[in-house]
């Protein structure tokens, strides 16, 4: 069975601050996907650019391929330590999850990775070892398909400080909700948000610590098919359609022209909705059969937009509105086959577009730019 | 009584050109005087986009509609 990782992390920064102090670097390639947690001592700008330093370090000479400890070992060594409190500035934690599920974890200064197993927590036995004065924690173990692994911040492990309760809820504490959300959720989406819901409340809504969840899981992989545009020769039509019938998984239109085409082709009507979310993005269409229908450029240009500033692990945009319902079912997928039409679109002519809006295969090549960065198998077929 | 049947086009030049505004102020309309007029949305109306937006009332053809102009016309006819 084909199998992929999934990783969501949420970051909450302290009240009052405006960047979270701790930061997430993730890197995937078809064999791992390796996670670098990092929290920078104190809060605010200074926390988040120690974190970013320090996690950013970490997974570029990871990328490297320089062995963990050594890595772990320059770090202690170069990045400097806190003149005030006499500390290193920031913590770390690193996995490294192959795709077979062998899982290398090390940890420096932060709380212990949670593993779900059968929707339990299963202990995991560190090995200990001193590094340059530092306790390093570390572990190689074997995940089954269907564990799941949490990650956290310190601010985690502290919720309820200075609200609800005087010494946080704790590794254990925090352990019952992670066992709790998980036989609840089936997606690991929603456990993220859940137990960042959890940890707030404990804080009263006003944290008083940056804090950070993540969750891994593997999960199957999920498949789209997407055309936009009509064909260049109007005699392809019906060869466009019967392309994305055959194509596999969620089906998607994007564009007015193309939904008419479809619809056309299959003896259904295009039906039109006039709810918009988003001012920029026009309604939704409806064509029974297809997953989602949406207008063409203005929304490709708007997908474009989030999925240049996404990165990997970042939960996705919530919007109702065309845009991000495309962004959603793009992101959620591992292998997309886009069909594209490239007839000139006559009614666009008129409206004197910018170069870059106005070409539909532009737009469509930056959006399977966009998701082969993200490790996305696209393939695109011309018309 | 039989209602007036406004269509508003929401093809690309339409919305870029003004159709959402015409969607905003047909919501509010509909809502006015929900017994008198049928809104819908629909998609390119006989390739006039380079006069867009587009509306369609009772089956007539507007171009270059404004909120003002298509609240004229509407009030006229029901």
């Amino acid at each position: 069975m084909d199998l992929v990782i999934d990783e969501f992390y949420k970051s909450i920064p302290k009240k009052g601050q405006e960047v979270c102090g701790d930061n997430v670097e993730i890197i995937k390639n078809d064999q791992e996907t390796i996670v670098v947690l990092s929290d920078g001592l104190g809060s605010g700008i200074k926390a988040n650019i120690l974190s970013t330093l320090t996690s950013k370090i970490t997974v570029g000479l990871i990328d490297k391929q320089l062995p963990l400890i050594e890595i772990i070992e320059t770090l202690i060594a170069t990045l400097p330590i806190c003149e005030v409190r006499e500390i290193a500035y920031s913590t770390l934690a690193v996995l490294r999850l192959s795709q077979d599920g062998t899982a290398q974890i090390i940890e420096m200064d932060t709380p212990s990775v949670f593993l779900v197993r059968d929707n339990q927590i299963k202990e995991i036995e560190m090995q200990e070892r001193e590094l340059r004065g530092k306790t390093i924690r570390e572990a190689e173990i074997q995940l089954n398909r269907s564990d799941r692994i949490f990650m956290v911040s310190d601010g985690v492990i502290h919720a309820g400080i200075g609200a609800l309760l005087d010494f946080g809820i704790g590794w254990q504490g925090f352990a019952r909700h992670v066992e709790d959300v998980v036989g609840r959720f089936n997606d690991l989406k929603n456990m993220i948000e859940k137990l960042v819901d959890i940890c707030l409340a404990y804080y009263l809504m006003e944290p008083g610590d940056d804090f950070t969840v993540l969750g891994l899981s593997f999960r199957k992989k999920r498949k789209l098919t997407m055309l936009s545009g009509p064909p260049q020769d109007p005699k392809k039509d019906e060869e466009v359609v019967f392309e994305l019938l055959e194509g596999p998984g969620q089906k998607i239109v994007s564009g007015g022209t193309t939904a008419h085409i479809v619809a056309r082709e299959l003896n259904q009507k295009v039906e039109s909705t006039f709810d918009y979310y988003d001012k920029d993005v026009p309604p939704l269409m409806k064509i029974k059969g297809m997953d989602l229908v949406t207008e063409g450029l203005l929304t490709l240009n708007k997908v474009t937009d989030y999925l240049e500033k996404h990165k990997h692990g970042q939960l996705y945009p919530n919007g109702k509105d065309g845009a991000s319902r495309l962004v959603r079912m793009l992101l959620a997928s591992d292998y997309i086959k886009m069909i594209v039409g490239r007839a000139m679109n006559e009614s666009h002519q008129s409206l004197n577009l910018p170069l870059e809006l106005g070409i539909r295969t532009q737009v469509m090549n930056r959006i399977a730019g966009c998701l082969k960065k993200l490790n996305k198998d696209v393939e695109i077929i011309w018309y | 009584m039989k209602k007036l049947t406004v269509e508003v086009c929401i093809g690309t030049p339409c919305y870029l050109m003004g159709a959402r505004e015409l969607i905003d102020d047909m919501t509010e309309l509909q809502n006015e005087y929900e017994d008198k007029i049928k809104f819908k949305t629909l998609h390119c109306i006989e390739e006039r986009c380079e006069n867009a937006p587009i509306v369609k009332i009772d089956g007539e053809i507007y171009e270059e509609m404004t909120p003002d102009k298509l609240r004229e016309i509407i009030l006229e006819r029901i």
